[in-house]
Parts: C-alpha cells; sequence; structure tokens
C-alpha cells in the first residue's frame, strides 16, 4: 500500500474519535455482557477508538423462498463489530454464516432487520469493503497484477495511481514475482493471497472473508492464516471471517460468534483473550485448547 | 500458459509444423498410390485424372482459376462476417433480454431444422442472380454457431465471480465486457471456425445454382464439358480457400486468446 493509503487510513481512525457514535448499541443476543475492548493484550491499537462500532447487525432475517416452503437462513441475529476487531463467525455448513456475510457485503437483500457499517444502513456493495471468497475467483484471462487491480476498474477510479499499491501487495504476500503470470500458473494458496492482494486494493475498512482457506491443504492453511494476521496487523482493517474450523476461528480472532442451524442464530459468543503477535506455537498453550474446547461443546450444543 | 518464449507466435508455428509431420508423409503417400493406381489401372482422365495432371492444370490455367477464387473468397468473407455481427449481436442478446430468450431464440432453433441449401432458389427468386443471394446464403448457415456458441459462452459465466465483481461495485456493463464477454470468448471462437467452414459450403452452393462466377461456378461448368482435371482442381483450391480462412481464425484465437481455458479459478 502507497503512502497515500496510510495517510487516509490515519484520517478515518481519527474521525473515529471525533465522530461521537451513541454510547449505546444493541448487545450481541446473548451470552455478552457488553461488547467490551475485544483486543488481546500485547497488541498495539495505537490511539485508534477502540469502542467505536464499525457494523452492527440487528434483529437479521433471511428468508428464501423455495417453491413449498420458507427457509429461514438467519433467524434473528444481533451483532456489533467494533472498528480494526478481527471477528470470526463460526459454524457447521448450512447454518447461514455465509448467507450472514453476503448479506453484510450487500450482495444479498435481508428479509428484515438491519445492516449498518459506519452508521449507513447497507443497501448494496460497498466501496469501503473487501470480499474474500471461498475460491480465489480469479479471471484466468489478466495477470495477477491486472486481477488484484480489478476492483480499482471496477469502482471507476485511476488504475495508474494504485500500479504502486499492487505491486506492494503482492510483494508483502511473497508474490512479487508473479505480477505478470497468469492465475493458472500459480498454485491454490498463492491465488488466495491474489484474492486478499484484490480484496485489499481500493483501501477497504472491512474485510469481508467467506472461508477463505478452506479449500487449502492443512499445511498451506496454516500459513495462510499466519499472514491473514500480519496483514490485518498492518493494516488495521476490521474482518469479518467465516469458517467451520475451531481452531482456525481461535487463531485468528479477538471474538467468535458461534452461529447454530435451525434456528439459525448466534448461540454464542466467545472472548479470545490470546497475546497478540500469535504464533502457531500458541496453538500448543492450554489456554488456546480451552477455547477450542468451549467452542466445540457450543457448537455441539 | 508458460513464458512467453515457448509461448510466442513462431515457436507455436514451429510446434505445429512438428505436428503436422506425420498427416503430411500420409498425404504424400496418397498421392503417390493414386498416381500408380491411375497410370497401371489406365483409368480414363474423364473418371479420374492423375495428381500431377490436376496440378498441371493448376499451374496451366492458373489465371482462369484466380480469377474464380477471389470472388469465392471474398464472398466467404463477407458472408461470415455477417454472420459474426448477427450472430454474436443475437446471441449476447438472447444472454440478457428475457424477451430474446423466449421470443427470439425458440425461432432460431426451430429454423436450424431448415435445411439452408434450400433456400437457394428462394434467394434467387427474392434477390437475384448476384453477389447479394450467395453472400445471404453464406449468412444464414454460418450464422447459428455463432448465436448459440455465444449464447452458451455467457451462461457459462462462473456466477461466484460475478458476485465478486458486484462486490466490488461493478456496473452491468463491467460484468458483461470485463467478465462475461471474455468467459465466452473461447466458446465464440467455436463459433467461428465452425462458421467459416459453413460459410465456405454456402457460397458454393449458391455459386451452383446462380452459375454466374466462383470456384463453385467452374466446378458445375468443367463437369459440363467433362473436363474432370479442371473439376478436381477447382476443388483443390477451393479447399486450399477454405484451410486458409479456418487457419486465419485460428491465429486470430491464438492471438486473442493467451489463457488457459481449460482453468476454473
Amino acid at each position: 500500500m502507497g503512502q497515500g493509503g496510510r495517510d487516509q487510513r490515519q484520517i478515518q481512525s481519527g474521525q473515529g474519535l471525533i465522530d461521537a457514535r451513541p454510547a449505546t448499541w444493541r448487545l450481541g443476543s446473548n451470552n455478552q455482557t457488553g461488547p467490551g475492548p475485544p483486543f488481546g493484550a500485547g497488541r498495539d491499537r495505537g490511539f485508534m477508538a477502540e469502542n467505536s462500532v464499525h457494523v452492527q447487525i440487528a434483529a437479521l432475517r433471511k428468508i428464501y423462498q423455495t417453491r413449498r416452503e420458507e427457509i429461514e437462513a438467519i433467524h434473528n441475529v444481533d451483532m456489533a463489530v467494533s472498528e480494526g476487531e478481527f471477528v470470526s463467525i463460526l459454524g457447521p455448513s448450512g447454518c447461514g454464516k455465509s448467507t450472514l456475510l453476503m448479506a453484510v457485503g450487500g450482495l444479498l437483500p435481508i428479509s428484515g432487520g438491519s445492516i449498518e457499517i459506519d452508521r449507513d444502513a447497507v443497501t448494496g456493495p460497498r466501496r469501503d469493503t473487501g470480499v474474500v471468497f471461498q475460491s480465489p475467483v480469479l479471471m484466468p484471462w489478466r495477470t495477477i497484477e491486472k486481477n488484484v487491480l480489478f476492483p480499482i476498474e471496477s469502482l471507476g477510479l485511476r488504475v495508474a495511481d494504485y500500479r504502486d499499491g499492487a505491486a506492494a501487495l503482492l510483494e508483502m504476500t511473497g508474490l512479487g514475482g508473479f505480477a505478470h503470470n497468469f492465475p493458472s500458473e500459480l498454485s491454490g494458496g498463492m491465488q488466495q493471497r491474489v484474492a486478499i492482494c484484490r480484496a485489499l486494493i481500493h483501501n477497504p475498512t472491512l474485510l469481508l472473508m467467506d472461508e477463505p482457506f478452506s479449500a487449502l491443504d492443512a499445511i498451506t492453511r496454516d500459513a495462510m492464516n499466519q499472514e491473514l494476521l500480519r496483514i490485518w496487523q498492518e493494516f488495521q482493517k476490521t474482518v469479518l471471517f467465516v469458517t467451520h474450523s475451531i481452531r482456525e476461528a481461535v487463531f485468528l480472532s479477538d471474538r467468535v460468534f458461534v452461529m447454530s442451524p435451525r434456528p439459525a442464530v448466534i448461540s454464542k459468543i466467545v472472548e479470545i483473550d490470546l497475546p497478540r503477535p500469535r504464533t502457531l506455537e500458541i496453538e500448543e498453550t492450554p489456554e488456546f485448547n480451552v477455547y477450542v474446547a468451549e467452542l466445540r461443546k457450543a457448537i455441539e450444543g | 500458459m508458460a513464458r512467453a518464449d515457448e509461448n510466442s507466435i513462431p515457436a507455436q508455428i514451429a510446434t505445429q509444423a512438428v505436428n503436422l509431420a506425420p498427416a503430411t508423409v500420409i498425404s504424400i503417400a496418397i498421392l503417390v498410390l493414386w498416381q500408380v493406381i491411375v497410370v497401371v489401372l489406365k483409368i480414363p482422365e474423364a473418371i479420374l485424372p492423375t495428381p500431377t495432371r490436376i496440378f498441371g492444370v493448376m499451374v496451366e490455367r492458373r489465371e482462369l482459376l484466380l480469377q474464380h477464387t477471389w470472388p469465392t473468397a471474398l464472398q466467404c468473407i463477407y458472408g461470415f462476417l455477417l454472420a459474426v455481427a448477427v450472430g454474436v449481436g443475437l446471441g449476447i442478446a438472447i444472454a440478457f433480454s428475457r424477451l430474446f430468450r423466449t421470443g427470439v431464440y425458440p425461432l432460431v432453433i426451430a429454423f436450424q431444422v431448415v435445411p439452408k441449401v434450400a433456400l437457394a432458389p428462394l434467394f434467387i427468386v427474392w434477390f437475384g442472380l448476384g453477389t447479394t443471394s450467395r453472400i445471404l446464403l453464406a449468412f444464414v448457415i454460418a450464422f447459428f454457431p455463432m448465436v448459440v456458441n455465444t449464447f452458451a459462452g455467457i451462461q457459462s459465466t462462473d456466477p461466484v465471480m460475478i458476485r465478486m465483481a458486484r462486490s466490488f461495485s461493478a456496473s452491468r456493463w463491467t460484468i458483461f465486457s470485463k467478465i462475461e464477454f471474455p468467459t465466452a470468448l473461447p466458446y465464440i471462437f467455436s463459433g467461428l471456425k465452425i462458421g467459416i467452414t459453413f460459410a465456405v459450403i454456402g457460397i458454393i452452393v449458391a455459386e451452383f445454382v446462380t452459375a454466374q462466377e466462383g470456384l463453385g461456378y467452374l466446378i458445375v461448368f468443367s463437369e459440363g464439358n467433362v473436363d474432370t482435371p479442371m473439376l478436381m482442381a477447382a476443388i483443390f483450391v477451393l479447399s486450399v480457400v477454405g484451410v486458409i480462412l479456418y487457419a486465419l481464425i485460428v491465429l486470430l484465437e491464438k492471438l486473442v486468446i493467451r489463457w488457459d481455458v481449460g482453468q476454473k479459478l
């Protein structure tokens, strides 16, 4: 990311301080006594406003109409995500967690309730979000660099202004030498890294990730998780991360929202108070495994 | 897709040349065998001339052959280009408009059942014996694969890729021009390759019927004169025209589609 991106980010953080946000907000549906400072020890958040709400979901409902019946994909979800927070939505397949994420991204209409980003109701895709999907969905006819720059074209910005940013992102994710290769020449993990660069190129404040590493092998996945934390630490984005892996959720998150199917509700919110920066060794600690056990119990109901 | 040097056009042509070597050897063997059989069995020239005789005619009467080659080749190209414009346009319209999909597409498919060659006499009634009739016949034969392939290509777009584009606020035009159209391109090129061979058929049939000019005309004219060497020379030249037109499309395809088409990302 170029110098310009950094300046802009600081201005946004500054506004967060001045901005008079309401002192009260809807809490998570249950289990949660308050949104609290969600950041683990050892993580320096600078002067960022720690408890300004970035994403606010209230009484969200999503109903799919099939020919015979109505299927309630999301029953009644409340959620508040603070600026710069890393939040995972954990649940089994088909529990509606991806639906929830796509709704936050403005990619699916909602049936009831509300989603607000920076206190602004989500009515469609926004310019300040970046989405990473389960598959990299790179355009095979574009080089890596041009894939990363696609959002710039799509948003009607000047591509020339973002070339350096794309190069820096690729360099940061270890893809510096691949700018002019085609996606088919890259491994699955590398392709997904390209997708992350693409989601960051326009400097969004909110990153939405829909099981981005679920198609990767376990070793690549561990590496990608560490890399994601490094990127998050560097760019200070708010991340909403959907996963069905308990360990992944614990490793990455400040807070984990457990989502259960039928009814599709948030059944538990667990604050992960583990020191940052985190490395893979943390997975061996008793604290880590206590969280894993707690979440497994929550999922099994 | 590999490094540029392996992928450059001269390198590809070199690879093609190596690939074509066995076919070339077999072709020469067949020609030799043909020559031997005709000479040994003393087959009359009016039934089957020798390859050397046919090539002799091609050299001796090259001016007459060329004079009839140009109109055929040009009309193939005109008919083909018309089919590309209308076929690809209609394919896009069918992909995006419910009205076209429900109202026009079934008619296009129903029309495909009609043997187009049977329309040649009708076209003469309507448009006369001139080039218009011939180009239109090439067009009606060639346009169907373009419509179907363009439509199928656009439909094959990965819905997740469209969702990805929408997540970055892509307009409908951006989604079409930057995602759906490139996705459809390999399909469209398949349509072009089928279409160009169909266009040649259309022109030749039209030339049979209109009997004004062109290689098709030369073929029926030579047949009337029992000039079989000329007839076969005209067929050979016609084949060369067909191969060149096809090769031009393949070349264009190689220039345009430089990515690995089989890969889904």
